[in-house]
């Protein structure tokens, strides 16, 4: 895109370039201030109109040029980024097409989004309103059945049904039977108690059923929405679980909204219980508050609103309890996602504090409130346990002669490819070969169906300092051969720790390797990354003395030898496959040679 | 009629008689008390009468300095200053006998008197010789005695050759010179009036700028076009003495340590307004003051004495009418037990009604920097729209101060031709928290002056179209 001096006024017709805040090369961001200018009227500072890099910079400061002029270039990466700069407020007035578009091509672009879509789980919720209703009748059950008793009901008002699931059950003189659900939905009203007896074809219950949601593959929003009103005893116990699943479900549910609902940000946001202002909206994108976070802000304002000065407090607030402000932002998303796959979210019994607390004195401790992502994380961990039953199985392996090719061609590789390797790569490679030949493992449970993933995309726990893990995986790992892996391996472990992963980097695994011998070792018991089915613990290498046996007499040798731990859900993943699996590994890695490099 | 109350409300300008409208909506039982007709400072002797000036002195300004490129011939224009009196009276009557009527419409007993303190729930009412006609009782009393104008001894009003805004709403002619003390909206507004009329009007404020309050380039615009219609501009001027000789007024001025001798027909002091705290028995009560204002709780209204409030001109700054209703509906409701979000008082618009006519609210551009703001300016000449042109009215602009980092309307000023009415609309933009995104994607109605504000914001972002 080109800049060119502006026009400050009728009469100015040149201006001189003071100052350039931006050199070549440098990222520039939407409205960020790229040069300052001089004219015989004002002095002024040109924002970039696009968000893109400073490509080219064709006058120096002091220079005067005619209005009108191209002083610098922009590429603004693409045409995409540029159809949402000219489309101009934000993301959300774009059309979902347009949307779709840019999350799946400029991710970076994603943490807005995500914020932003925020405004959107508001606008889904009138679409509940507009839903439709559907009668839910005495079925008739045969030529001479005139009517029906109702024996007992599976669903209370408010609560949420899913299409064919038993919602009541009923008696009539010839059978009794349980009456599935003819839709997704919300019960919306019972109109015949237990016990009554009704004629054939009287409405028994209404169904709200939200029409739009219904056609993705998660209804929840409106769905939570509406239980927690009504039971508002549940409600602390589910909020936090449900409202995150709300907020990451509707992240992708939206899209098909909003055509729907109109583009006025302003009419969505009237007809829900919270205004938010677009101040606020700003504010929120800016420092990363979450929609779900906003949610819990007690609003000082007009109708209880959320007011600048609320949300400002609640971000002073919440830096000061966290011991690093700014990594949140990612370890939350990949929290969403975790809660997104554990759709049965019950209370955990970790937030419920233990009943015997001893009582210490302020001096003798110190009571340190969890920030949220600690919080979640303990949720996490608290659900994985809850969901899959963990077993763990484990075996040594003898890496010598990964050991040997290392300790030969470590410096060369390095020096060659620039990547130092270390035995990650090599353990993924094999991890890998047998999600390959195993892919049960590289699978998801869903109610009784089980899922098996085309794709591996490997998950690669990283530590995050001070206190706190994040997963980023690897898209398509099966493509990428063992010098590949080694590069996606230390990009992302950098991206983790200079905080740029974006959620996409967290999202969608399929199978987790945790490296818990970066910290010496040697054996360990990793939690499952829900919702995948196994996670490969990998131990420190040591010198271990073995028992060898060379021409039929056993010697003992020194071999570096390596612990690996699969924890498989037992679920899916029995003991055989379990062994099978890892067995894989071990004997790709014993067998490597310097033919897979 | 009881002489026990729920709310007795002292004062029936626009606070008070808003409070007890309020009140009375509210079911309680409501004594407005007020020794003059109702409607205060502002309906009587402020806001509207000199709107009616105003109006006047802009029609006469416009036939007699712009009728030409209208096409308009006009011949032997003339105006008779007693018309121009009469009309802005007749105005301020009809408006203060209609308010009476709204009184009584919302069942608020109305007590002409003086009401003074016998108790902290206790008034005595005294006639105009100070004799006692009634007392009442009440459960809370609203304080809105409001404000008049400031004297100096420097500058000893006689209400004759030294006036007071009050006077120069009446004068029985057009003084043929005229010194302005104070270059507030008051001052201002004024200067305007009695200069188109003919006036050699000279305006001493103390200040850097005139309308101090403003932003800087607001005020030098103003004091811009001031200078061309031939009012001169003394800032940064104080006032030594003011000594009424003969049938003139002698003023002596010092400028930065250099003294000048100014004289004129009539001398308007306009330094600013001071509380009505005294005679009716807040010292006795204890009620705490401060700078001759009444200190209150800014959320409740509520003074240091339980059961006693106070609202409007008389708990200080910023002296505006709207301000004081404001105050006094929110002290019945708080008073009421209704939840009711505080006054915001960043977002109070402020008006000067001269041409061209100035409006703001929110924080001046130097206000903003001072208080830390990283700013991002956007401003919109009325040059460069096309409605201006169509009307004439070019002068002035539209300048947006915006927080530049999270997009917050700080601070919005006018300066032009319907100003007063355009700020509404910043008002409410900075109050609901708009962004200059927000701004700049409202449609707004072409061809207005208000399309001036959305390319304000436009232009702060680099989108402006017409410049």
């Amino acid at each position: 895109m080109e800049i060119v001096m502006p026009k400050m006024g009728e009469s100015v017709s040149e201006g001189t370039i003071l100052k350039w805040h931006k050199k070549i090369g440098e990222a520039v961001k939407r409205d960020e201030i790229i040069f300052e200018i001089s004219t015989d009227k004002v002095d002024t500072e040109i924002p970039s109109p696009v968000e893109g890099i400073l490509s080219e910079i064709r006058f120096n400061e002091g220079d005067t040029v005619d209005v009108g002029t191209v002083v610098a270039i922009i590429d603004s990466n693409g045409e995409i980024k540029k159809d949402s700069s000219e489309q101009k407020p934000e993301v959300v007035h774009q059309p979902a097409v347009e949307e779709n578009k840019i999350e799946e091509s400029s991710k970076h672009e994603d943490k807005t989004q995500s914020i932003l879509s925020n405004e959107k789980i508001e606008s889904t919720r009138p679409s509940a309103n507009i839903s439709d209703s559907i009668d839910l009748q005495m079925p008739k059950m045969g030529e001479s059945v005139m009517e029906g008793t109702i024996i007992k009901w599976y669903k209370k008002v408010g609560e949420q049904v899913k299409k064919d699931e038993t919602i009541f059950e009923i008696s009539t003189d010839k059978v009794d039977t349980e009456v599935p659900s003819p839709a997704d939905g919300i019960l919306s009203e019972i109109l015949v108690a237990e016990q009554e007896t009704v004629e054939v074809g009287t409405v028994v219950a209404k169904l709200t059923t939200a029409a739009k949601t219904t056609q993705i593959s998660e209804p929840k929003p409106e769905v939570k929405k509406v239980q927690q009103k009504e039971t508002k005893a549940e409600k602390t116990k589910k909020e936090l679980p449900s409202s995150m699943h709300e907020n990451f479900s509707s992240v992708k549910a939206t899209s098909l909204e909003e055509e729907e609902v109109g583009n006025s940000s302003l009419n969505k946001n009237k007809s829900t219980s919270k205004f938010l202002s677009p101040l606020v909206l700003n504010i929120a994108r800016k420092e990363n508050v979450s929609f779900e976070e906003i949610e819990k802000i007690k609003g000082t304002g007009l109708e209880g609103r959320v007011t600048k000065k609320d949300i400002l407090n609640y971000i002073e607030q919440r830096n000061n309890t966290k011991s690093e402000s700014g990594e949140t932002n990612i370890r939350e998303t990949q929290q969403q996602i975790f809660d997104e796959t554990k759709q049965e979210v019950l209370s955990s019994p970790s937030v419920t504090p233990s009943k015997v607390q001893a009582v210490y004195s302020s001096s003798e401790v110190e009571r340190i409130p969890m920030d949220i992502v600690r919080q979640k994380i303990m949720q996490h961990m608290v659900n994985s346990r809850d969901t899959s039953v963990h077993v763990s199985a484990m075996l040594e392996v003898d890496m010598t002669r990964i050991y040997n090719f290392l300790k030969a061609n470590r410096d060369e590789i390095q020096r060659k490819q620039g990547i130092k390797l270390t035995y990650m790569p090599f353990v993924s490679h094999a991890c890998i070969k047998a999600l390959k030949e195993f892919p049960l493992v590289n699978a998801t449970i869903d109610g009784t169906t089980i899922v098996k993933k085309k794709f591996i995309n490997l998950g690669i726990a990283v530590a995050m300092e001070p206190n706190g893990l994040i997963v980023p995986n690897i898209k398509n790992a099966d493509e990428k051969n063992i010098v590949g892996l080694a590069r996606s391996i230390n990009e992302l472990a950098e991206k983790a720790r200079t905080k740029r992963l974006t959620p996409d980097d967290i999202t969608n695994g399929t199978f987790t390797i945790t490296n818990y011998g970066v910290f010496g070792t040697i054996f360990g018991t990793p939690i499952i990354n829900q919702p995948e089915v196994a996670i490969l613990g990998v131990g420190t290498v040591v010198k271990k003395p073995v028992v060898v046996e060379i021409e039929g007499t056993d010697t003992i040798a020194i071999k570096p030898t390596m612990a690996l731990t699969l924890s498989h859900d037992h679920r899916l993943v029995d003991g055989m496959l379990g062994g099978r699996f890892l067995k894989s590994i071990k004997d790709t890695l014993e067998s490597f040679s310097i033919n897979e490099m | 009629m009881s002489n026990q109350y729920q709310i007795a409300v002292l004062g029936g300008g626009p606070g008070g008689y808003v409070a007890a409208i309020r009140a009375g909506q509210l079911g309680f039982k409501t004594v407005l008390i007020d020794k003059d007709n109702l409607g205060g400072i502002c309906l009587n002797w402020g806001c509207i009468p000199t709107k009616s000036l105003l109006k006047n002195a802009e029609i006469y300004d416009n036939i007699k300095n712009h009728s030409a490129d209208f096409g308009i011939k006009v011949q032997g224009l003339d105006f008779d200053f007693t018309r121009i009196i009469k009309r802005s009276r007749d105005i301020a009557e009809r408006m203060a006998k209609n308010v009476e009527i709204l009184v009584k419409k919302n069942k608020v007993d109305r007590i002409r008197g003086f009401g003074k303190f016998i108790s902290s729930n206790e008034l005595e009412i005294l006639d105009n010789n100070g004799n006692k006609i009634n007392s009442i009782s009440a459960d809370k009393i609203i304080i809105a005695t409001g404000a008049r104008p400031k004297v100096l001894p420097s500058i000893p009003v006689d209400k004759k050759f030294i006036i007071t805004s009050s006077e120069a709403m009446v004068l029985h002619e057009v003084p043929k010179e005229m010194i302005i003390i104070g270059a507030g909206a008051i001052g201002i507004e004024f200067a305007y009036f009695y200069s188109v009329l003919g006036s050699k009007v000279t305006i001493v404020e103390m200040m850097d700028t005139i309308l101090p309050i403003e932003d800087k380039e607001v005020s030098e615009t103003l004091a811009k076009s001031f200078k061309k219609r031939g009012i001169e501009i003394f800032t940064k001027t104080s006032v030594e003495k003011a000594i009424v000789n003969g049938n003139k007024v002698l003023v002596t001025i010092n400028s930065n340590g250099k003294r000048k001798e100014l004289s004129a027909d009539k001398v308007l002091n306009a330094i600013g307004v001071t509380g009505n705290v005294e005679g009716f028995g807040l010292e006795e009560l204890g009620v705490e003051l401060f700078k001759n204002h009444i200190k209150v709780n800014k959320s409740t209204y509520e003074t240091n004495i339980k059961g006693i409030y106070a609202i409007g001109d008389v708990i200080g700054p910023p002296w505006l009418a709207h301000v004081a209703s404001q105050e006094g509906i929110h002290c019945v409701e708080k008073i009421k037990g209704i939840t009711v979000q505080d006054i915001d008082y960043t977002s109070i618009p402020g008006c000067t009604f001269c041409q061209p006519q100035v409006a703001s609210v929110g924080l001046t551009e130097d206000k903003a920097k001072e208080s830390g703001y990283e700013i991002k300016v956007g401003k919109f000449p009325f040059m460069a729209s096309g409605k201006a042109f169509a009307i004439g009215e070019r002068e002035g602009f539209i300048k947006i101060i915006f927080d530049a980092k999270y997009g917050e309307i700080l601070g919005v000023h006018i300066i032009g031709s319907e100003a007063t009415e355009m700020i509404a609309e910043a008002g409410l933009a900075k109050s609901l928290e708009a962004t200059g995104e927000s701004i700049i994607k409202t449609v707004h109605a072409h061809p207005t002056l208000a399309e001036a504000f959305m390319e304000a914001a436009a232009q702060a972002y680099g989108e402006a179209i017409h410049i």
